[in-house]
C-alpha cells in the first residue's frame, strides 16, 4: 500500500541533524574519557580504555577539543547562513503550551513505561493531547540542547584559550565544572532522543524522515496532529 | 622493581645560603619571581638572650603519598607515578584551571606565568635520567638535602630513614603523608595552610557528579522501562491501538 507522504524535514535541516549527532556523540565519548578516574561517575575504566584507544590522554585532549571547536564553527555557519531558519526552530522549541503539553509529557511517559492500562489504574484516560510539529519531549529536548549547546561551547572556548590566555583560573576551573553540567543534562536528553529514534517503533517513521524528509500521512496525523492540520490547511 | 623517590633534610646544617634555590631557577630556567623550591626560616628570638637561636628549613614538592592536588585534578594532568612515587604533570594534559596549585597546603605549585600551566620540582627528572642529583642536593654545601630511592636498601636516604628519628611537616585537617622527612626536628612546622579544595572542585564532586548519575541513570532506567515494554507488546497490539485512536 503507497501511502500519501508530507514533506517534514529539508536537506539543511537533515544535514545539520546528522553532523550534530555524530559530533555530539563522539564529543560525549571523548569528553567522559577526558574525566580523572578519581571522579569519573563511570568509574576509572572509561578515562583509561579511551587514552588507550586514542593512544595518549594529550591526543584524547587534542581529538575532543579541535571536534568541539569544529562543530561550534559549523554551527555558527549554519546557523548565521539560514538565520529564518533556525530562528523558526528556536521559536517553535520554546513554544509551549502548559497544559497541553505538561499533559503530554505525564501521560506519554507513563504509557510508553507502563502502558495503557497503568494510565487507566491512574484514573487518567489514554487520549493524548494532540501535538504540534514538535510534541513536548522533543520541544524539552530542543530546549534543551540549545541551552547546553550555548554554554558548553561558551565554557569550552575558556577552558580552550586557558593556557593560551586567560590569566584568572577561577573563571577556567568553573568552566570546567559548568561543561561537565550540561554535558550531563545532555547526555540524559540524548539516550531518550536515541531511543526514541532508533528503538521505539512508535517513532520509526520519524526516525526515516530524518532520511528521506518525508513521513507518512498516519503518522503525522497521529503523532504531530495540530501540525498535519496546517500543512492541510495550506493546500 | 618500583622506586619511591624521597628527600630526607638534616635542616640542622643549613646556613640558609640559598645555593639550591639559586641551581633549580638555573637548571629549570624559571621565571622571573617563581621559585620551585624554598628555606623557611624561624627567626631567632632574642629575648632568649644567649639561648636565642634561628633555624632553617629546606623544602620543595614533598611528592606526598596522598597528594591533595591530584585530588584536585579534574581531567588526571596531576597525578603520582607508581613507578617513582613522584608527583608528576602532563603539560598536554592540563587546561590550566589552577585547582591543584589552591589544593597544595605547602603552595609548592605556581602558575607558569608564559606556559599558564603550573610547574613544581620534578626531583630534577633530566638530571636523574643522566645519573645525576638533583641540581639542589648536588649544590648544597652542608649536604643538608639527602635525596635517593627509599625502596632501594643501600640508599643513604633509606638507610638515614632505618636508623634516624624523623619529622614530617603535616597538615590539616588531611594529612598529605608527604615524602620530605626531616632528621631530628626542624623549625617552623606550622607554616603550612589549610588543605582547601576550590569551590568549583567542591561543587564537582558534590553536586554536579551525583547529578550526572541521577540524570544519566534516570534516564537510563526510563529508556530500559520503555524497551523492555516494547519487546512485551507485539507490534500487531500496538498497531491496533494506533487503530482504536484513529477512529477516536
Amino acid at each position: 500500500m503507497q501511502e500519501k507522504m508530507i514533506h517534514r524535514h529539508d536537506r539543511g535541516s537533515m544535514f545539520i541533524h546528522w553532523f550534530n549527532a555524530a559530533c555530539w556523540i563522539i564529543l560525549t565519548l571523548t569528553g567522559l574519557g577526558l574525566l580523572s578516574g578519581d571522579i569519573n561517575p563511570l568509574g576509572a575504566w572509561w578515562p583509561n580504555a579511551m587514552r588507550a584507544l586514542f593512544g595518549s590522554p594529550e591526543m584524547l585532549l587534542n581529538v575532543h577539543m579541535y571536534l568541539g571547536l569544529f562543530w561550534a564553527v559549523v554551527m555558527l555557519g549554519y546557523i548565521l547562513a539560514r538565520f529564518r531558519h533556525s530562528l523558526a526552530f528556536v521559536r517553535e522549541a520554546v513554544n509551549i503550551s502548559p497544559s497541553r503539553d505538561f499533559t503530554w509529557i505525564i501521560k506519554r511517559n507513563i504509557q510508553l513505561t507502563l502502558g495503557d492500562k497503568a494510565l487507566n489504574r491512574l484514573g487518567m484516560s489514554t487520549d493524548i493531547p494532540p501535538q504540534g510539529f514538535y510534541n513536548a519531549g522533543q520541544k524539552a529536548f530542543a530546549q534543551l540542547s540549545i541551552i547546553a549547546g550555548i554554554f558548553l561551547v561558551i565554557t569550552g572556548v575558556i577552558m580552550f584559550l586557558s593556557t593560551m590566555v586567560i590569566d584568572n583560573v577561577t573563571l577556567v576551573a568553573w568552566s570546567r565544572t559548568i561543561h561537565f553540567l550540561f554535558a550531563a543534562l545532555a547526555l540524559a536528553g540524548l539516550l531518550v532522543h536515541i531511543y526514541m529514534a532508533a528503538v521505539s517503533r512508535d517513532e520509526r517513521p520519524a526516525f526515516r524522515s530524518m532520511v528521506t524528509g518525508v513521513v507518512p500521512e498516519s503518522y503525522a496525523r497521529h503523532h504531530h496532529e495540530l501540525w498535519y492540520r496546517q500543512v492541510k490547511e495550506k493546500i | 622493581m618500583k622506586k619511591k623517590y624521597a628527600m630526607v633534610v638534616d635542616s640542622s646544617v643549613c646556613i640558609d645560603c640559598k645555593a639550591c634555590m639559586a641551581s633549580c631557577k638555573v637548571q629549570h630556567d624559571l621565571p622571573r619571581g617563581y621559585w620551585r623550591n624554598w628555606i623557611k626560616e624561624k627567626r631567632a628570638d632574642f629575648s632568649m638572650g644567649k639561648y636565642a637561636y634561628a633555624h632553617f628549613q629546606p623544602g620543595n614538592c614533598m611528592h606526598c603519598d596522598n597528594p591533595t592536588c591530584v585530588h584536585a585534578c579534574p581531567s588526571g594532568a596531576t597525578y603520582k607515578d607508581d613507578d617513582t612515587g613522584m608527583v608528576r604533570i602532563n603539560e598536554g594534559l592540563c587546561i590550566g584551571c589552577g585547582n591543584c596549585i589552591v589544593a597544595c597546603p605547602y603552595s609548592a605549585r605556581y602558575r607558569h606565568p608564559v606556559r599558564r600551566v603550573p610547574d613544581k620540582c620534578d626531583f630534577c627528572q633530566d638530571r636523574l635520567a643522566m645519573g645525576l642529583q638533583p641540581a639542589c642536593v648536588d649544590t648544597c654545601p652542608t649536604k643538608a638535602r639527602i635525596f635517593g630511592d627509599l625502596n632501594d636498601p643501600e640508599s643513604e636516604a633509606a638507610n638515614l630513614l632505618g636508623t634516624r628519628e624523623t619529622v614530617k611537616i603535616t597538615t590539616e585537617p588531611e594529612d598529605t603523608r608527604p615524602n620530605m622527612y626531616y632528621l631530628a626536628a626542624t623549625e617552623p612546622m606550622d607554616w603550612p595552610g589549610e588543605v582547601k579544595y576550590p569551590a568549583a572542585h567542591r561543587a564537582m564532586t558534590g553536586f554536579v557528579n551525583p547529578l550526572f548519575k541521577i540524570a544519566v541513570g534516570l534516564s537510563g532506567l526510563g529508556v530500559a522501562a520503555m524497551f523492555i515494554k516494547q519487546l512485551l507488546t507485539s507490534p500487531d497490539s500496538s498497531g491496533q491501538e494506533e487503530k482504536k485512536q484513529e477512529e477516536a
